[in-house]
C-alpha cells in the first residue's frame, strides 16, 4: 500500500533527520572551530541557515502543489501543499527566532533590515495569509483554491520582494560590521553546515510525509464515515 | 473583438455604478484629505521638511486609502446575485478580471492624483521639474496595486473575514511596489534627474506586468466554484 | 415506486442530440455530497420540475446544469456540447433565472440588459432589448433603476435578462420566492410562454402547486439523488403531496 510506504518512509526520514540534528549539535558545540570575527554566536548559523533553506524550500512545495491542485483538482495535491505549509511555517518561525538572537550579539541589535531576514518575515506573513484564507471559508474546497492562489502569487512575488529589499539596503546601508557568512568558510564549518542542511531537510521531509499521510487518512476516514451513514 | 467588447462592458458598468453610488471614490478621497490633515499634526515641520518625507507619506496614503476602495470591488457585485449573472455569461474570466482592474485603476489613479494635490496644497510641496514622470510612477504603482488588490479582493470577499483579511494578504506582496515607488517619487521631489529613476520605473512596470499576468490566470480559480 | 428510477433514454436514432444530458453528476463539498450521481436527459420542449426538501441539493444540481459549478464527477452536455470549463461559448446556450434578480440595483433595466448583452457578445441590442422587455411586459420601464422596481417587476426584468440571448436551456431556481399572488400569476404567464417547443426548462422549487403547473416531467430530489422521476401525467395533483412526503421519507430512511 503506497500510503503505508509513505508513512514508514516519513518515519525513517524523520528519525534520520533527528539523529542528524543530534550529530549537528555535537559538531556545533564540540567540534567545529569558532569563527574568528563573530565569536561563539556564529554557531547559531548552523541552525539558522538550514531552517531558512527549509522555510523557502517548503514554500516552493506549497506553490508547486497549489498550482497543480488548481490545474488537476486532485485533493492529494492540496494535502501535500498544506502539509508543506505547516512545516514551512514552523521553520520560518525558527529563522525569525534565531536571526535576532544572532543579531543582538553580532550587530548589537535584535532587528536590522537585513534583506534575507526581512524577506523571511514577509514569508511568515504570507504563510499566515495562507492559513487565514483556509480557516475563514465555510466551503473547504474554496479555502483550498484560495490558499493555492496565495501560495502561487507569493512564490512569484518573492524574487521581486527579494530584489527590492536588497536594492533598498544598498541605498540605506545598515550598520553591519560583517556579512553573515563569508565566502571563505573553514572546511570543518562547511561540513557542519552541510550536516545541518541535510538533517533539517530530512526532518522536514519526514514530518511532511507523516503529515501528508495523516491528511489523506483523515480525508478517507471522513469519506468512509459519510458512506456508512448513507 | 467580442473579448474587447466584454472588457469594455465591465469597465463601463463599473464606472457607471461608481458614478451613481460614489461609495468607493468618496471613501478613498475623504481618506486622502483627512490623512493629509493628520500628517500635518504628526510631524514637526520645523524639524523635518515635508518635501523630504512626502514621498513615503504619499505612497502610504495611497496604499491605505486605496485598500478601502479596492477591498469593496465585489461589494455591489454580491447584491442580488449580479455577479452570478457575470459568471454564467460567456465572458472569459480573464476578461472580467481585466475589466475590473481597469475600472479600479481609473478610480485609484484619480485618488493618487488627489493625494499629490492634497500634499501640494497642504505642505507646499514642490513637484520638481518632471511632474509627468511623477504621474507615470504613480500610474505604474497604481496599476500593480489594483492588479493584486482586485485579485485578493475577490479572495477576501469570499471569506467570512471579508475586507479585514485584505491587508494581511496584500501588504507583504506590495513591498516591491512601495520600495520602488517611494524611491522614484523621493528622487523626483529631491530634484534628481530623470535618468536616476528609470530603473525604479522599470521595476514598477515589471511588478505591474507580473501582477496583471498572474491575476488574469488565477482569477478564474477564485471565482469559479 | 419508492426505488430510484433512472430516467428513460429517449427513443434511439433521433437526429438531434438531447438538449440537456447529465451523466453520473456528482458534487461534493468536502465530505458532504450535495448531488449524488444524477443522470438526466431532456429534449426540446421538455419542462422538468425538481422538487425536494431544503438541503436536498436542488440548487447545487441547477448550478451544475448551468455550468456555474464544476462537478466533482460526471458530466453535463448541452445541445451536444460538453460543459468544459476552459471554454465558455456554451454558456450562451443557457439562461438562468433565480430568486435573486442578477441585476445591478443602480443601473436601469435597459442598462442592465445592455451590459449583459455585451457580455454575451450580442450585437443587435437596440432591437433585442425593447423586444424582450415587450415580451415580459416591461416596455415602459426600460429607464427605471432596477432598485426602484417592485419585486414582481424586478423578477420579470430578470427573466428578460435570462432570455436576452435566446438560450435553448432555461434554468429556474425558485423563481416564485417572495412574489405576491398577483406577481406570481403574471410570472407564471410569462414562464408558460417558454413552452414553445424550442426550449428546455428545468425548474427547482419546494412549492408543490407551482411546480406541477407547467411541467411535463417531475423529479423528487432527496439527499442528492432523485428519489423519484417520472412523467407529469403519472401523478394526480390531489394525491401528489401525499406521494411527495412518502418519497422524501423513503429517501431519508
Amino acid at each position: 500500500m503506497p500510503s503505508k510506504l509513505l508513512r514508514v518512509g516519513g518515519s525513517v526520514l524523520a528519525v534520520l533527520g533527528v539523529l542528524g540534528i543530534l550529530v549537528l549539535h555535537w559538531m556545533v558545540f564540540f567540534w567545529t572551530p569558532t569563527e574568528a570575527s563573530m565569536g561563539i554566536i556564529q554557531r547559531i548559523f548552523y541552525i539558522h541557515v538550514p531552517s531558512a533553506w527549509v522555510a523557502f524550500f517548503a514554500f516552493g512545495i506549497v506553490a508547486l502543489c497549489g498550482a497543480m491542485y488548481l490545474w488537476l483538482g486532485d485533493e492529494r495535491l492540496d494535502h501535500a501543499a498544506v502539509s508543506a505549509a505547516e512545516g514551512g511555517m514552523v521553520f520560518t518561525t525558527i529563522v525569525l527566532l534565531t536571526g535576532p538572537l544572532w543579531g543582538r550579539i553580532a550587530w548589537g541589535t535584535y532587528w536590522t533590515w537585513e534583506p534575507r531576514l526581512t524577506l523571511t518575515l514577509l514569508l511568515w506573513f504570507i504563510y499566515l495569509g495562507y492559513f487565514l484564507v483556509r480557516s475563514s471559508t465555510e466551503n473547504p474546497e474554496r479555502g483550498k483554491r484560495f490558499s493555492a492562489v496565495v501560495g502561487i502569487v507569493g512564490a512569484l512575488d518573492i524574487p521581486l520582494i527579494h530584489l527590492s529589499v536588497l536594492w533598498f539596503r544598498s541605498l540605506h546601508p545598515t550598520p553591519v560590521v560583517m556579512k553573515p557568512e563569508g565566502p571563505t568558510l573553514h572546511p570543518d564549518m562547511l561540513l557542519t553546515l552541510a550536516v545541518g542542511l541535510i538533517s533539517f531537510t530530512l526532518l522536514f521531509l519526514g514530518v511532511f510525509l507523516q503529515r501528508y499521510t495523516l491528511a489523506v487518512a483523515t480525508h478517507l476516514a471522513a469519506v468512509r464515515e459519510r458512506e456508512a451513514r448513507s | 473583438m467580442t473579448y474587447l467588447g466584454q472588457i469594455y462592458a465591465i469597465v463601463w458598468k463599473d464606472l457607471l455604478l461608481e458614478l451613481r453610488t460614489r461609495e468607493r471614490i468618496a471613501a478613498m478621497g475623504a481618506f486622502a484629505v483627512l490623512a493629509g490633515i493628520l500628517f500635518n499634526y504628526s510631524m514637526d515641520q520645523t524639524v523635518v521638511r515635508a518635501q523630504d518625507i512626502a514621498a513615503g507619506l504619499i505612497w502610504m496614503t495611497l496604499v491605505f486609502g486605496g485598500l478601502l476602495g479596492i477591498g469593496r470591488t465585489f461589494h455591489l457585485e454580491a447584491q442580488d446575485g449580479a455577479f452570478q449573472g457575470v459568471l454564467t455569461s460567456p465572458a472569459p474570466k480573464d476578461a472580467v478580471y481585466i475589466g475590473k482592474v481597469a475600472a479600479n485603476f481609473v478610480l485609484l489613479y484619480l485618488v493618487a492624483l488627489l493625494v499629490v494635490g492634497v500634499f501640494t496644497l497642504f505642505f507646499g510641496l514642490d513637484l520638481g521639474e518632471h511632474p509627468g514622470m511623477l504621474a507615470l510612477a504613480l500610474a505604474l504603482g497604481s496599476l500593480g496595486f489594483v492588479a493584486l488588490g482586485t485579485l485578493f479582493s475577490a479572495v477576501s470577499s469570499g471569506t467570512h473575514m471579508g475586507e479585514t483579511l485584505l491587508p494581511i494578504l496584500v501588504f507583504p506582496l506590495l513591498v516591491p511596489m512601495v520600495i520602488y515607488g517611494v524611491s522614484a517619487t523621493g528622487r523626483l521631489l529631491a530634484g534628481r534627474p530623470v535618468a536616476d529613476i528609470v530603473g525604479n520605473l522599470r521595476m514598477l512596470g515589471a511588478f505591474a506586468v507580473l501582477a496583471l499576468g498572474v491575476g488574469a490566470v488565477l482569477f478564474r480559480f477564485v471565482v469559479e466554484e | 415506486m419508492q426505488s430510484a428510477v433512472t430516467p428513460q433514454a429517449p427513443a434511439v436514432a433521433r437526429g438531434a442530440p438531447p438538449v440537456l444530458s447529465a451523466r453520473g453528476l456528482t458534487r461534493e463539498y468536502g465530505v458532504v455530497v450535495a448531488v449524488d450521481g444524477i443522470d438526466l436527459e431532456l429534449d426540446a420542449g421538455d419542462f422538468l420540475t425538481v422538487f425536494g426538501p431544503n438541503g436536498a441539493g436542488k440548487t447545487t444540481l441547477l448550478s451544475l446544469l448551468g455550468g456555474r459549478l464544476k462537478p466533482t464527477r460526471g458530466e453535463v452536455w448541452v445541445g451536444g456540447e460538453r460543459l468544459a470549463f476552459s471554454d465558455t461559448a456554451w454558456r450562451a446556450r443557457i439562461g438562468v433565472l433565480s430568486h435573486q434578480s442578477f441585476l445591478y440595483a443602480h443601473l436601469t433595466v435597459a442598462e442592465n440588459l445592455r451590459f449583459f448583452g455585451k457580455l454575451f457578445g450580442l450585437t443587435d441590442l437596440n432591437e433585442r432589448i425593447p423586444d424582450r422587455l415587450e415580451q415580459v411586459g416591461l416596455a415602459n420601464r426600460s429607464d427605471v433603476l432596477a432598485r426602484q422596481l417592485s419585486h414582481g417587476m424586478r423578477q420579470r426584468a430578470a427573466l428578460a435578462r435570462a432570455l436576452l440571448h435566446d438560450p435553448e436551456l432555461v434554468l429556474l431556481d425558485e423563481p416564485y420566492t417572495g412574489l405576491d399572488p398577483h406577481a406570481a400569476s403574471v410570472l407564471r404567464g410569462v414562464l408558460s410562454s417558454l413552452k414553445d417547443g424550442r426550449r428546455t426548462v428545468v425548474m427547482v422549487t419546494h412549492n408543490l402547486t407551482q411546480g406541477l403547473e407547467l411541467a411535463n416531467r417531475l423529479a423528487i430530489q432527496v439527499r442528492g439523488r432523485f428519489g423519484w422521476y417520472g412523467e407529469r401525467d403519472a401523478v394526480e395533483p390531489e394525491t401528489f403531496e401525499h406521494f411527495y412526503h412518502h418519497v422524501v421519507e423513503a429517501g431519508n430512511a
